[in-house]
């Protein structure tokens, strides 16, 4: 029906317009004709480039703008007149000295004003093959900018711009769509970011519409953001979307793709196929077989049956002869009822049960301008997507209008809405499996799966009973298609944010800029869990979300020369932001009285109270930036802030930060700019004060439920603090920006230190205490790093062209003090006994656990067992999550009308516990728990018939081990419990060729007697490559969801390789 | 010119909205404040589940491995609990009961009363909080040793010192006698908050809850003097002294227990393991049914399910088949099965070895063993007592062994479903005569549980030399009054 609507709004526009006419004209430059210059129909996506003798030839309506630009040149923008055939002269300018970029507060700026690094994207760089997650399509794109994804259906990104400043507060960049800041919280539960189960609700800002987007601009340092206060503290993305300016004329821009996945199996376990449910040999009466003893068929005599409860496959080996009473032969309404089957490797493994993802996103857009000056842009997006797991669908629909009038010469008005709806059905349970009965697949099979259970017959298993038949498995873990069909989620979100700004030219140079800006949105989550789920009675639970944050921004714009050479401009202005989040949950209580009927009117017992939430935050914020120029060449920038919040107590709650930045053109001071073209150096210093989250100055009692009609309250395990002050962040950042050889090479370096103390910070006391946490204002972290941007453009023909971006940023952190008396602060504390911390001298997000024993830096193994020695203590430092650097190298072909472009995306170092390697392990599911040991017998041999390993180590007086090991047994040295938890910490480095787009444009002539103007067509490819890796059977990017606990895997969906195509239309 | 104000007076009005924006930072959704019976009730509650919890081992409630230790159960599926692998945490004894109690304290001390009724009511509150404190810390030190004790409950402190296990035992024992001696039983308690002798659903009010407060006290006491009679005799004679003149429980329906209800979140948690759960983890442990089986016990039949008309117990801390071993009985599989803070038969079985020691006075400690033994299959409703009591493996004159062995054995098997008195009763006793299970993590029995491993990084130094005090924190270091 979408599709139909879609088809008939095309016709019906495609009538409007038929008045395009051919334009031809020349470049040059004062040498000559110049090729390869990029021309665009200002406002849409109508372009082409010059040929070798500088020549173009284009279809445009008339009234429309071009714009021009080359490497090297200024951008120069030309309108259309009754004229077909233009010279057009580029001024060989030896930099793009008046590109402008938006920056804090909607303020736009010269770049070359700048000091302080910020780096633009345009938006088709960032939709060029879409993702259905805005945040995922900036990995590789921005040097300092940390996207960590995870494969969760939906799920969150995290954005980290240099590094982690904060201790336990929020570490997310702040996102900004036309001045409107717009929410990128994660719903995720403490729990489900610690892998305690649960689903990931995905980060808010992939409710942005990737198609309105005409360009991002990442601030990166505090001196960038400082006019935004506190909650930019971490950097700012801000988005620019398109609007209507083609003269008089309509645009119409349809788009279409389609992508579909396959799962990339580097990141999926190989399961070994030769072994069968079991812990060890202890089965049958003298508890010295694989099988138990039963008579299952009723002939009297005993028949051999797999031993269901074990959470393992350290069983029987397969063999094709030996009949035994599976699983399956024990219901009445299946085929295999009371027979018994070959005891053998199933058909269909683990990964069958995955189906294939298929993405489809529509567009259509409407833009143009209005005579008397005004300009419109609507725009229609519907995506669909269907997920790996069974049952899970993504649908969401955005529609944005954007708008401005002149209401007189002095008056503008201009307004923004955007209103999204997505549903989702079908999110994967993720983490520990203890969600709902084995919830989590992947988790199942990852750590304890029986490798002899035939995934279709599961699938048989459900959809011929529509029962949650499973007497595999200990009996705990549900038919995963029970869980998919039965238990499934489902969660919808209205969103709507915009704006109304009203701008007065009050003189030449000074103007007031008023502006109201709104986000908000409802969220209902549901969770379903059916009657006849093992473990648990059938459940429904709703949560329901309501959020609103208003800003109210006047501001005074000045602009002024007042002399020839100085150059004064600058904002005085003022913010007031209310926030309001409202969150009710309910649940039914000891049951569902119908199956199937997920209403809380369908509890079997008096469902408990709904337990209500408010948080309201208000911040009023005074401004003022000043801005000079010197001769165009040295640039000085002073702001101040006041903010006065709401959540610190009345004698702290105002607060004033400064910040400065300077910037020097020194390539003005050289007269030849054949090598060097530009030169810009650039200092700040910025500080950022930050108030609290809301609700943290007085203490209140949990309220458990009652018990039966007597009322009972508890001490809260947090302490709150009524004498809460500002955090305060220090940052001084240096850079320098250089273009070589008219614009061919470009670099871009930045140094920074971020200082980040008096944090807010709910620090873990020992429960000693009464607590097991306190609100505070201490420690201290400090990040500094590099960040390089290498641009060039290696080839430029008439019909060849080649360009090319490396990212490059490397970032430090170190913890410089906590909580005095404190030394430790633990983020999260995970299965296995692992721990990651912020500890005193180390990188915030460091991995603790049991280690090794070293002797002289070898593994000293245990002369009795074999197995490795470890500490007793689990205090050790085993891992370092943070990365050594992160990268991407993006290229970019053109040849004729042809485009191949593609990124490549790295992370060096970084590390990772796995979970689910010290867990399969110990279950033997795995390909490398099975094979032959240094004698050539199988190492599940027992030790007395020849198996075992010897594992790389030393004995106690340091003389090579040479003790064999069990490998017959669940308990084995290379499982969790046996192994020390450094055992399974992994090097998160990885190199992904992430995307790839081949594009191609049809020639215009072809389309010359049609009402199109423009047809693209391109192939596209994400995630189509892990070129290297050193995590084995998963992704090391896949982790459990945004925020600050990382490092650490249980049960990620595996990735895929998504490719597909992608139409353009314009009109 | 006209603009320029305009302006000023926007900017005016967003700085005047201060008094607005102090009123947002309210949490208008939650109680700042409590009744103390609200507290009193939470910390009971929390205490008498954490008594009952059952894990495998791997992490949670300090309590909820000691089943396994005392070997009455074994875990088939993982066995490291078993095997003596083993964390703990305390964080809901620390934060859950003993800061709720001294939340309840707090409130309670703060109230002014008008009347001589309201000034016995508080007396008597303040008393029962008192018993439960003493109740939760003396768990604490006869599980670890030295803890936190005169440092505990202070946010202001985060790094407590522990103290010295026998002093505060000793201070406990005080404690008790202070609190015992305030109690009025003209008085009223919690009323409706007193969840272990005021409160049962749909029934009928009890109308002496001070008296039986003042026995549980009482049996507490005695329990406690015997405890650490080996080690300090002169205190722990005098208190089982004063504890048996004052009265101690005379019958099950004086015993300290807390009924739970039938619906989540009030059921027992062990409930919750096993039948919510339905993880097929735990089963008879052999040395356990195997002694139940010589004596024949029909206390079996209620304590644990048959296999093919057969108790069987499975060889300890080893990975075994499920169904080939008996489960817990059906009666575990209740939600509102009570959890015991002391029952009848301790007390007798306590005045058995009162009299076999000499103790105030106490004398027939056959009676009284079979009084105790008698008690326990009352309290599980199972007949046969006298016939069971009547076999010379059992009749306390012919069973075989010294009284430590008689008592320890018959109180072992009194004491399930108590894991945590089984395993301590163990460890003073010295009966029954347990073994590590083979290729098990700490080749002994342990005789303490470790200390959580939070604690080395939250509160590192302290602990340290607290390990250091007591000879190691490890799961062998002997804990004061566990001499022999």
């Amino acid at each position: 029906m979408q599709k139909l609507l879609l088809i008939f709004l095309f016709f019906a526009f495609a009538q409007v317009k038929a008045q395009d006419k051919i334009i031809t004209g020349t470049v040059r430059d004062q040498n000559g004709p110049i090729p390869g210059v990029s021309i665009k129909v200002e406002g849409t996506s109508i372009g082409t480039q010059t040929d070798m003798n500088g020549k173009f030839r284009l279809q445009a309506p008339p009234k429309a703008v071009l714009v021009l630009s080359f490497i090297g040149y200024a951008t120069k923008t030309v309108p259309v007149t009754d004229q077909t055939d233009y010279a057009i002269v580029l001024e060989n300018e030896e930099n793009k000295l008046n590109e402008v970029v938006v920056t804090a507060l909607g303020i736009s700026r010269q770049k070359k004003s700048l000091g302080y690094a910020s780096q633009e994207l345009s938006g088709e760089s960032i939709n060029q093959v879409p993702s259905g997650n805005i945040t995922n399509n900036l990995s590789g794109k921005a040097a300092g900018v940390q996207i960590t994804r995870n494969n969760n259906f939906g799920g969150s990104t995290n954005v980290v711009i240099r590094g982690s400043t904060s201790l336990t507060g929020n570490n997310q960049a702040l996102f900004v769509v036309d001045g409107v800041p717009v929410s990128n919280t994660t719903f995720n539960s403490s729990d489900q970011q610690g892998a305690g189960g649960g689903y990931d609700f995905g980060n808010l800002a992939s409710d942005i519409n990737p198609d309105d987007i005409e360009s991002i601009n990442v601030l990166k340092g505090a001196a960038a953001t400082a006019l935004y206060g506190s909650r930019a503290a971490n950097g700012a993305i801000i988005i620019t979307t398109k609007k209507g300016s083609s003269k008089d004329k309509v645009t119409i821009e349809v788009s279409s793709g389609l992508t579909i996945g396959s799962i990339d199996k580097s990141t999926w376990p190989k399961f070994q196929t030769q072994y069968g449910a079991g812990y060890e040999k202890i089965y049958g009466p003298n508890r010295d077989q694989y099988f138990n003893e039963q008579d299952v068929d009723g002939d009297g005599i005993p028949d051999l049956v797999p031993p269901f409860a074990a959470y393992g496959s350290f069983g029987g080996k397969f063999d094709p002869n030996l009949l035994v009473f599976q699983w399956d032969s024990f219901d009445p309404e299946l085929p295999n009822y009371k027979k018994a089957t070959p005891w053998v490797a199933p058909e269909n493994g683990p990964i069958t049960f995955f189906e294939t993802p298929v993405n489809n996103n529509n567009n259509i857009s409407f833009a143009g301008t209005t005579e008397n000056g005004g300009s419109y842009r609507f725009s229609y997006t519907n995506m669909n997507q269907k997920g790996l797991m069974p049952n899970s669908d993504i649908k969401r629909n955005n529609f944005s209008l954007n708008s401005s009038f002149k209401l007189s010469e002095r008056f503008t008005i201009s307004g923004s809405a955007n209103f999204s709806k997505a549903d989702v059905i079908g999110r994967n349970l993720t983490g520990n499996e203890s969600g709902s009965g084995g919830g989590n697949y992947s988790a199942v099979v990852r750590q304890w799966w029986q490798n002899d259970v035939d995934i279709m017959k599961l699938k048989d298993a459900y959809f011929s009973t529509r029962r949650n038949i499973t007497n595999f498995i200990g009996g705990t873990i549900d038919n995963p298609y029970w869980t998919r069909y039965e238990n499934y989620e489902s969660d919808t979100r209205n969103r709507f944010y915009g704006n109304m700004g009203l701008k007065y030219k009050l003189t030449e140079w000074l103007n007031l800029d008023g502006k109201v800006s709104v986000d908000t949105y409802s969220y209902l989550q549901e969770d379903r869990t059916n009657n006849g789920t093992l473990g648990q009675v059938g459940r429904y639970t709703r949560q329901d979300i309501d959020f609103s944050e208003i800003n109210y921004d006047l501001m005074l714009n000045f602009n002024k020369n007042i002399t020839e050479k100085l150059n004064i401009s600058g904002v005085l202005g003022t913010n007031i932001r209310r926030n309001n989040l409202r969150t009710v949950t309910m649940e039914t209580n000891g049951g569902l009285i119908v199956d199937r009927l997920f209403s809380i009117s369908n509890s079997l017992n008096q469902p408990a109270a709904p337990v209500e939430v408010a948080e309201n935050i208000g911040v009023d914020g005074i401004y003022g930036l000043v801005s000079l120029g010197y001769k165009d060449t040295y640039f000085l920038d002073v702001t101040g802030r006041s903010d006065h919040a709401s959540t610190l107590p009345e004698e702290n709650s105002t607060f004033f930060y400064p910040s400065v930045a300077g910037s020097f053109i020194f390539s003005n001071l050289i007269e030849n700019k054949k090598v060097l073209t530009f030169g810009k150096l650039r200092l700040n210093y910025a500080e950022v004060g930050s108030s609290a989250p809301a609700n943290r100055l007085l203490d209140v009692l949990l309220k458990p439920a009652p018990f039966g009609s007597v009322p009972i309250y508890g001490v809260n395990n947090t302490k709150n603090n009524a004498n809460l002050k500002p955090e305060a962040t220090r940052s001084i950042e240096a850079g320098v920006e250089m273009a070589f050889l008219n614009r061919r090479l470009g670099l871009d370096v930045s140094l920074y230190k971020t200082n980040t103390r008096d944090q807010i910070i709910p620090v873990a006391v020992s429960p000693i205490t009464g607590y097991t946490s306190k609100y505070v204002n201490a420690g201290e972290v400090q990040n500094k790093g590099i960040e390089v941007v290498l641009s060039g453009t290696p080839v430029t023909k008439e019909d060849f062209s080649w360009d090319v971006k490396v990212n490059w940023a490397k970032n430090e952190n170190i913890v410089l003090s906590l909580f005095e008396g404190v030394d430790n602060l633990q983020l999260g504390s995970f299965r296995g006994t692992v721990t990651l911390n912020a500890r005193v001298g180390q990188p915030y997000g460091t991995l603790m656990g049991a280690d090794f024993i070293y002797l002289n830096g070898q593994r000293v193994i245990n002369q009795t067992t074999g197995e490795y020695a470890k500490t007793t203590t689990f205090n050790n430092v085993i891992g370092d999550v943070n990365p050594d650097w992160k990268g991407g190298i993006s290229n970019s072909f053109r040849y004729k009308n042809f485009n191949l472009s593609f990124l490549i995306d790295m992370q060096k170092g970084g590390d990772i516990y796995s979970s689910d390697m010290a867990q399969g392990f110990r279950s033997g599911l795995y390909e490398n728990t099975v094979g032959n040991n240094d004698l050539g017998n199988p190492m599940r041999n027992s030790l007395a018939d020849g198996g075992g390993i010897i594992l790389d180590g030393v004995a106690p007086d340091g003389s090579k081990n040479t003790v064999r090991t069990r490998m017959d047994t669940y308990n084995n040295a290379l499982g969790i419990v046996k192994g020390p938890q450094a055992l399974f910490v992994y090097d998160a480095t990885y190199v992904k060729l992430r995307e790839v787009a081949l594009t191609y444009r049809l020639p215009s002539k072809l389309l010359k007697n049609t009402p199109v103007r423009n047809v693209s067509i391109s192939a596209i490819g994400s995630n189509l490559w892990i070129i290297h890796k050193n995590l084995p059977y998963s992704d090391p990017e896949a982790g459990i969801s945004a925020g600050n606990i990382q490092g650490y895997q249980l049960g990620p969906l595996p990735t895929t390789r998504d490719f597909g195509f992608n139409v353009k239309l314009q009109f | 010119m006209k603009k320029l104000t305009i302006l000023c007076a926007l900017i005016a009005i967003s700085i005047s909205c201060k008094k607005d924006l102090e009123g947002l930072n309210v949490n208008t959704k939650d109680a700042t404040t409590a009744g103390g019976g609200t507290f009193f009730a939470y910390a009971v509650k929390e205490m008498s589940s954490a008594m009952q919890d059952l894990t495998y081992g791997a992490t949670g409630s300090p309590f909820t491995i000691c089943r396994l230790f005392a070997q009455q159960i074994s875990c088939n599926t993982y066995n490291e609990g078993s095997n003596y692998y083993a964390q703990f945490t305390w964080t809901n004894i620390y934060t859950g009961v003993l800061r709720n109690l001294e939340e309840s304290r707090k409130t309670i001390e703060a109230t002014t009363t008008i009347d001589d009724a309201g000034a016995k009511q508080k007396q008597n509150q303040l008393a029962m909080i008192e018993i439960m404190n003493v109740y939760t810390y003396a768990k604490l030190v006869e599980s670890f040793g030295d803890v936190p004790y005169s440092e505990a409950l202070d946010i202001e402190d985060v790094t407590p010192k522990y103290d010295d296990a026998e002093t505060i035992y000793t201070d406990l024992i005080s404690r008790l006698n202070a609190a015992l001696d305030k109690m009025d039983v003209s008085g009223k308690g919690f009323g409706t908050f007193d969840l272990i002798y005021n409160y049962s659903e749909g029934t009928t009010v009890n109308t002496h809850p001070i008296q039986d407060w003042i026995k549980f006290g009482n049996s507490l006491k005695l329990q406690m003097g015997m405890r650490i009679i080996d080690a300090l005799p002169q205190l722990g004679t005098e208190t089982v002294r004063a504890a048996v003149q004052a009265g101690v429980f005379a019958s099950n329906a004086d015993i300290a227990e807390f009924k739970f209800l039938d619906a989540q979140p009030n059921t027992n948690p062990l409930w919750v393991d096993l039948a919510v759960g339905n993880r097929q983890d735990f089963i008879a442990a052999a040395p356990f049914l195997d002694q139940m089986n010589t004596f024949n016990d029909p206390r079996r039949s209620v304590f644990f399910t048959t296999v093919q008309g057969n108790y069987v117990g499975a060889p300890y801390g080893q990975p075994v088949e499920y169904n080939r071993y008996s489960h817990f009985g059906d009666l575990f599989y209740t939600p509102a099965v009570p959890s015991i803070l002391i029952d009848y038969a301790t007390v007798e079985f306590l005045l058995a070895e009162a009299a076999e020691r000499g103790l105030a006075g106490v004398t027939d400690a056959e009676g009284h063993y079979n009084k105790a033994i008698t008690a326990s299959f009352d309290y599980y409703g199972v007949s046969g007592a006298a016939a069971y009591l009547v076999q010379p493996s059992v009749a306390y004159q012919t069973a075989a062994g010294p009284w430590q062995k008689k008592i320890g054995i018959q109180k072992w098997i009194a004491l399930f479903n108590q894991g945590f008195e089984a395993w301590t009763e163990y460890r003073r006793l010295d009966y029954p005569q347990l073994q590590a299970p083979p290729g098990a993590f700490v080749n002994v029995v342990p005789r303490r549980l470790l200390y959580p491993t939070a604690e080395q990084t939250l509160n590192g130094a302290n602990w340290s030399a607290a390990a250091s005090a007591i000879g190691g924190d490890l799961m062998t270091t002997k804990l004061f009054w566990d001499v022999n």
